[in-house]
């Protein structure tokens, strides 16, 4: 039952994920820890900083959490739940997409995209330095700091403000 | 996606530049992992059906083997109050690494006060309000498609 759960939840985050896995990062918070709590809130981010540190496309934090909820199966059926309904939707969109290339609708659609993923992806940054709701200026400290590192020092490797933050995670929380 | 960049046009040149920059504008524009669809496009393109299958596998296999190992050594290790410190620090690490992400996609909304308080909007919504999705996602992107069909964006 928790595999099915699984995948009906992710299957349908795969087909609102517009923007990528960050747009729905706040949403899979909300459905995991709060609606279903399978794991607790501090649990999500430390899952979400192991598939953040850990080479790889970002998606693969859902298979931790699926790992998490039921083992290795509950992880798979996670990925793929995630992946599958949007790689039907690419696949078939791509041909599309190439067809209307200079449609006056795909510009429109287009330039419609970026308030959406800037929002969305915004609230998930949020959503992950206040896992339990509370502001916490420490959380908030260490997200700001690596914000305007990678804001500022472009040529850096953000795998670097990721060791800053546990650094800074080791000497604060 | 900067690794991508490299290897695909750089070192390999699979795909010219504005190739590069075009998939992966669809890609961003398209639901589930960027790199995901990326791959399911690619392998499209050149191989059909068994190439976006490969590409993807290719692309899932080894990193999934790789944040399982890591995840479980994680589980292990999870008692240490030192290793969580660690581990939540760079959680929120990453959670700047969206807002960042954000501010960047957002420059072009500097100029675009309509577009701007609508990404706000949706920000406070989902980030402070902890709205689903269901009910955001179909509000601003009603909103977003009549403000670009009145050239506010």
């Amino acid at each position: 039952v928790t595999l099915l759960q699984l995948a009906l939840y992710f299957g349908i985050l795969s087909v609102i994920s517009v923007g990528g896995l960050p747009s729905v990062m706040g949403e899979v918070q909300r459905i995991v820890v709060e609606e279903r709590a399978w794991v607790s809130a501090s649990e999500f981010v430390q899952l979400y900083a192991v598939g953040q540190a850990s080479p790889g496309p970002n998606v693969l934090i859902v298979a931790l959490i699926g790992g998490k909820v039921a083992g290795l199966a509950g992880a798979l059926v996670s990925l793929f739940a995630m992946c599958g309904p949007a790689a039907a939707i690419s696949w078939w969109v791509s041909d599309l997409w190439d067809r209307f290339k200079l449609s006056p609708t795909r510009a429109l659609i287009q330039r419609a995209m970026t308030p959406m993923v800037v929002g969305l992806t915004g609230a998930g940054g949020m959503v992950l330095a206040t896992p339990d709701r509370l502001p916490d200026w420490r959380m908030w400290g260490i997200a700001a700091l690596s914000a305007a590192g990678m804001l500022l020092a472009k040529k850096l490797n953000p795998l670097w403000l990721l060791a800053g933050g546990g650094l800074l995670g080791a000497v604060l929380l | 996606m900067p690794w991508a960049h490299r290897v695909m046009v750089e070192e390999r040149q699979w795909l010219t530049p504005e190739d590069f920059t075009e998939t992966v504008g669809l890609c961003q524009f398209l639901p589930g992992p960027n790199i995901g669809n990326a791959s399911i496009v690619l392998g499209k393109r050149w191989f059909g059906l068994k190439g976006a299958v490969v590409a993807f596998l290719g692309l899932m296999a080894l990193p999934f083997v790789w944040v399982m190992a890591l995840g479980s050594v994680y589980m292990q290790f999870s008692d240490s109050a030192l290793l969580r410190a660690v581990v939540t620090g760079v959680g929120a690490a990453g959670a700047g690494l969206f807002i960042a992400t954000a501010i960047k996609l957002g420059k072009p909304l500097a100029r675009r006060p309509a577009g701007l308080a609508t990404a706000m909007g949706c920000l406070l919504a989902v980030g402070v309000g902890r709205i689903s999705l269901l009910y955001v996602l179909p509000v601003v992107a009603a909103v977003s498609l009549f403000l670009s069909y009145r050239k506010q964006l």
